[in-house]
Parts: C-alpha cells; sequence; structure tokens
C-alpha cells in the first residue's frame, strides 16, 4: 500500500540552511497492517510524517515514495490527502472562527469532488458526523466549537482520531513523537487506532515510547536512526527496546 | 502658503464649488488656499489625496439616494433605510443631514456606488437623540480608479447606541472617516471596520471619539488584510475630556500581511483628560498562520479554499457586531465572495 524506498529528504532549517535528515529510508506497509517507528530524537521520525503529507519545506532530493501506485512527490499535500493519505498531527492546530463541523464538511467534500465522487449533503453528513462522534465519545456541541481551540491535549487527540473516522482515509500516520502525551490522551490514540483498523487499511504509528504499543499491538516495529529504518522486527523489538535502549542500535549505525 | 501649480482635481473641484455657500465654501477656500492633502499634512500621511486624485480633471455627480428617492439636505429618520451613494466620473460632492429622534431605533443599509476615475467627497452628519439606537452598515466595493472620501461626523446623544460596521475593498485611495463626539451617561458606541485589499489598493480607516460626558463606552475593533503593494491604513483616536469620568474604551486594529510586499499603516492614539477612566489600544501584525495552512490542506482543503478560509474567520469578527441577521449575512457572503475569488 505504502512503499518508501531509499528515500533522502533535505528540510529548511529556520536560518535558511538545507540539512539532510532522511538518508535512504525504505519502509513498506501493505493494506490491513499497522506498523510503529520508533527511534531516539533527531532519528527523523517527524520529518517522514511530513514528507509524506507534503509539507513546504521538506525536499526529497532522492528515492521515491509510492502510495497505492501514486508517486506521493508529484502530489500537492490535499490531493495526497484525497488520495487517502491522512496524519494525526503530533500538536493539531487550533483554527479560531471557523467551526469543526463545517470544517470537516468543507475537507471530506473537497477531498470526494478530488476523487470524482458527489459530495455529502449538509443533512447527510450532520447524520454521519453525529454516529461518528458518538462512537468515539465526542459531544456534538464540541464539533460546533472552532477547530481544536481551548481543547486539551486529550481533546484534540480525540479530534484527530475522529476526523480521521469522518474522513474514513486508506491510510493513516500517527505522529504521537513527543513524550509529553498524558495516559488519557495516550488510550484515545490507541482506542482510535484500534477502531480504525482495517483489512483495507494501513497504519503507520510514529512514537518515542514503547507504552504507546502496550495498547495497540503493531504487526511490525522499525527501528529509526539517522534518518534510516535500521531493523524491523516483530512487536517483541519495541521490548527489547524498552529493556536495553537505543544505545546497542545506535552502535550499528556508526 | 501658495500652491505651486494646481492639478486638474483641484481646478475641477474649485470651478465646481464656485459661489457656493456653507460647508462647500469653506471647502473650495481651503484647496485654494492649501491645495488637497498630501502626505505631509499629518492626518494626510499615509493617503496623498492630492497625488490619487490628480488625473481626475472633469465634474462628476454624486447622487444620495434614500430608499431609491433622491435625499433631501436634511431628514429625520425613523424606520430601516437604506442609503446608496452613487458618484460619476469626475470630481463631485454630496452631502447628507440625518436626524435619528429620542428613543428611535433604526438600521441604516448604506452601499457606495462609486464609478472608474470619480473623485466624491461625501459628507454625512449624523446627530442621534437622547436614547436612539442607530446602527450603520456601510459597504465600499468600488473600482480601481475611484477616489471616495467619506466624512462622518456622528453626535450621540446621552443613552444613546450607535454601531457601524464598514466593509471596504478599498480602490487607488479610499477614505472613510468617522469622527465621532460621545455624550457619555449611558451611551455606547460600537465601531467594526474590515479592509479586504487586493493587489496596489489602498483603504484608510480613520476615527477619532471624543468622549465629552461620563460614564460612555466605546469599542473599536479594525480588521484587515492586504497583498502585494496593497496599503492599509488605520488612524483611530480617542480623547476623553475632562467631564468624562468613567469612560471606558477600547481600541483594536489587526491585519494580515499577505504578502511580504503589504504595506500596514496604522497609527492608534489616546489622549486623555480625565483621571478616572478604562481606555485601551492594541494593534498588531501577522502573517498567515503556515501550520494551519498545511494542517488544513492534509484535511484535503485546497490552498485557496484553505487561505480564504483563515482569511475570513479573521476578518469576520468586526462584522459580527451587525445585529440584523440577514444584513449580518449579506455582509458576510460578500466577503466570501471576494475572498473566493482572490485567495
Amino acid at each position: 500500500m505504502l512503499k518508501i524506498k531509499n528515500l533522502h529528504c533535505r528540510v529548511e532549517t529556520q536560518d535558511g540552511e538545507e540539512k539532510p535528515i532522511l538518508k535512504g529510508l525504505s519502509l513498506e506497509v501493505p493494506a490491513g497492517e499497522v506498523h510503529a517507528i520508533m527511534g531516539p530524537n533527531g532519528s527523523g521520525k517527524s520529518t517522514l510524517s511530513y514528507v509524506l503529507t507534503g509539507r513546504d519545506g521538506y525536499d526529497v532530493t532522492d528515492g521515491e515514495m509510492v502510495f497505492c501506485g501514486e508517486d506521493l512527490a508529484e502530489l500537492e499535500p490535499e490531493e495526497r490527502a484525497a488520495a487517502g493519505l491522512y496524519l494525526s498531527f503530533q500538536y493539531p492546530v487550533e483554527i479560531p472562527g471557523v467551526p469543526t463541523l463545517t470544517f470537516l464538511k468543507e475537507a471530506l467534500n473537497a477531498q470526494r469532488t478530488a476523487r470524482g465522487e458527489e459530495e455529502m449533503s449538509a443533512p447527510e453528513f450532520m447524520k454521519f458526523a453525529r454516529a461518528q462522534a458518538k462512537q468515539i465519545g465526542v459531544s456534538m456541541d464540541m464539533l460546533k466549537r472552532p477547530v481544536n481551540v481551548g481543547f486539551s491535549g486529550g481533546e484534540k487527540k480525540r479530534m484527530e482520531i475522529l476526523q480521521a473516522m469522518i474522513l474514513e482515509p486508506k491510510f493513516l500516520i500517527l505522529d504521537e513523537t513527543d513524550s509529553g502525551l498524558d495516559i488519557d490522551a495516550l488510550k484515545t490514540v490507541a482506542e482510535g487506532v484500534n477502531t480504525l483498523r482495517a483489512e483495507d487499511r494501513g497504519m503507520l504509528v510514529i512514537t518515542h515510547y514503547q507504552r504507546l504499543l502496550d495498547h495497540i499491538k503493531p504487526d511490525v516495529v522499525h527501528i529509526m536512526a539517522d534518518g534510516r529504518i535500521i531493523k524491523s522486527g516483530g512487536p517483541e523489538l519495541a521490548l527489547e527496546l524498552e529493556a536495553d535502549g537505543y544505545d546497542k542500535y545506535l552502535g550499528e549505525v556508526a | 502658503m501658495g500652491v505651486i501649480s494646481r492639478t486638474p482635481a483641484e481646478q475641477a473641484l474649485i470651478d465646481l464649488l464656485d459661489g457656493a455657500e456653507d460647508w462647500r465654501a469653506a471647502a473650495r477656500q481651503a484647496v485654494i488656499e492649501h491645495g488637497l492633502p498630501t502626505k505631509r499634512a499629518e492626518a494626510w500621511k499615509w493617503s496623498d489625496l492630492r497625488r490619487a486624485s490628480q488625473g481626475i480633471d472633469q465634474a462628476g455627480e454624486t447622487r444620495i439616494l434614500l430608499n431609491g428617492k433622491p435625499a433631501p439636505a436634511a431628514i429625520t429618520l425613523d424606520a430601516d433605510t437604506a442609503l446608496k451613494i452613487e458618484a460619476d466620473a469626475g470630481v463631485s460632492v454630496g452631502s447628507l443631514e440625518i436626524e435619528i429622534a429620542a428613543g428611535a431605533s433604526v438600521t441604516l443599509n448604506e452601499v457606495h456606488t462609486i464609478a472608474a476615475d470619480a473623485f466624491p467627497n461625501i459628507r454625512l452628519e449624523i446627530s442621534l437623540g437622547d436614547g436612539a439606537t442607530l446602527e450603520r452598515v456601510i459597504r465600499s466595493d468600488v473600482p480601481m480608479d475611484a477616489v471616495p472620501v467619506v466624512r462622518s461626523r456622528i453626535r450621540v446623544g446621552k443613552n444613546a447606541t450607535y454601531r457601524q460596521a464598514t466593509l471596504s475593498f478599498g480602490s487607488k485611495l479610499s477614505r472613510h472617516e468617522t469622527h465621532i463626539t460621545h455624550a457619555g451617561e449611558g451611551a455606547e458606541v460600537h465601531l467594526g471596520g474590515v479592509y479586504l485589499l487586493e493587489e496596489g489598493r489602498h483603504a484608510d480607516f480613520t476615527s477619532t471619539v471624543t468622549h465629552s460626558g461620563p460614564g460612555g463606552v466605546t469599542r473599536q475593533l479594525v480588521k484587515g488584510a492586504a497583498m502585494a503593494h496593497a496599503q492599509g491604513v488605520f488612524q483611530g483616536k480617542f480623547k476623553v475630556e475632562q467631564a468624562a469620568q468613567q469612560t471606558d474604551a477600547q481600541m483594536t486594529h489587526r491585519a494580515l500581511m499577505l504578502d511580504e510586499r503589504a504595506e500596514i499603516d496604522a497609527k492608534p492614539e489616546l489622549e486623555i483628560y480625565a483621571d478616572d477612566v478604562q481606555c485601551a489600544h492594541g494593534n498588531a501584525l501577522g502573517a498567515i498562520d503556515e501550520t494551519a495552512l498545511f494542517y488544513m490542506r492534509q484535511r484535503g482543503l485546497s490552498e485557496v479554499k484553505a487561505r480564504a478560509m483563515l482569511i475570513e474567520s479573521f476578518l469576520a469578527e468586526p462584522i459580527d457586531i451587525i445585529s440584523d441577521e440577514a444584513l449580518r449575512e449579506e455582509v458576510s457572503g460578500l466577503l466570501r465572495q471576494r475572498l473566493g475569488a482572490i485567495a
């Protein structure tokens, strides 16, 4: 479903310099599987999520990323979204003045139009959104508020999952790099992942800590260091990391 | 001070007002003695009227219509009214005095329809009697080559409420002046302004609110967005006289630079002679939040649509002071339509 081959990426730093972050990353996630990427700070985990979704300033210099047969590098961020790629942000953005429902209805219909599908009518959308919100315990009241404005960290994570349930992407990237997730937010993310797990959907969970994986149970765990995947294995790899730390793998890089 | 040489617009204005009386005669005299204001005049330093109007050399006409009929020089209003200001190409003047009787409540729906190469000088004198309410909603959507100058003087009586919301898309030069005398003693003034400027356009919101009696409330919120080579000007002044104790006045101007080559000029001023007042002003400039833009695009919105939504959400707040729901929707709709076309 998602195939990344020998990906090299440069990132523009604040002082305008370009710095190589991804240095030949290869990875394949088939439909129906959940893969986790773990790695120390600075290994390029968040960069991977941004380069896959097409953020400005993240330039691919070599290699390829193919999603459902399409070369992602050729597509604008909104085209990648319409193709079915969804990023759950590490820090969901607040958008004052734009009600969440309006935002999601516009987004869903923009994606549908881009795919040549019919738009969803307002009453139809309301009914659908209400049903999805109920399933994950979000009130309609919250959906009427501006996107993420004034929400707690846990509420924001819950909204990211709900947005995915409404937009129904083919593939989710969850950027949970930060250690700041409290236990509730962690459980919310895990619950969401388990709800969204499906045979025709792939997922990539990016995290720094093993504890998230206790709740998610990935099919494959990859270890990333210095811009590359240096080891892949089953869920036991995460446990090993928890016990021994990253040091022995970092040694392999050098 | 002698004027070196008159511009065609100055000469046309002097000719137009030959033999005129009252304020027109005073205006004519001022043009003869000083010419039209240039950027050397403090109040016009970001809006060089002489320069912007110099290519306009003929006499034009301004028509002021109330509910579709030509307006008299002065009128008392007690019901909702549509005010239309129309100007043909050329130099022109127009004037209207409006009185809102004590206790009356009126919505004034004001639309400026100005032709290209028109330089209309409009003077409105509005007086709100004690306890009166006036909601004035102004839409200025004019061609690039128009140079409208609209100066309103508003007297707000005790316990009266004056709400004004202006939406301007600017032009080569658009000057929106509002000068309020605020009686205090239960009176409230709410001034909302929005400017959205396409490339090369200019809009100037200049206002003074003079609190002359105690306990007055003023809220002013002006928000704008400007594209490349556009210029947004905000000059706001609150004057609180010694008698105006317990005045509560807040002024805010916030602008979005849609391009590094946009220009925003702001001069907020407080002049306070009373010692027991709450007055504040704030002024902030910003750019579109690139992270928010990426977030919205990641959800599937096109860059154009995402940008338009972000700008609209930024600009919408001053329009919210319009209490007439249908009118508020109309004004938001106009803003949205223009955003869809330019973002």
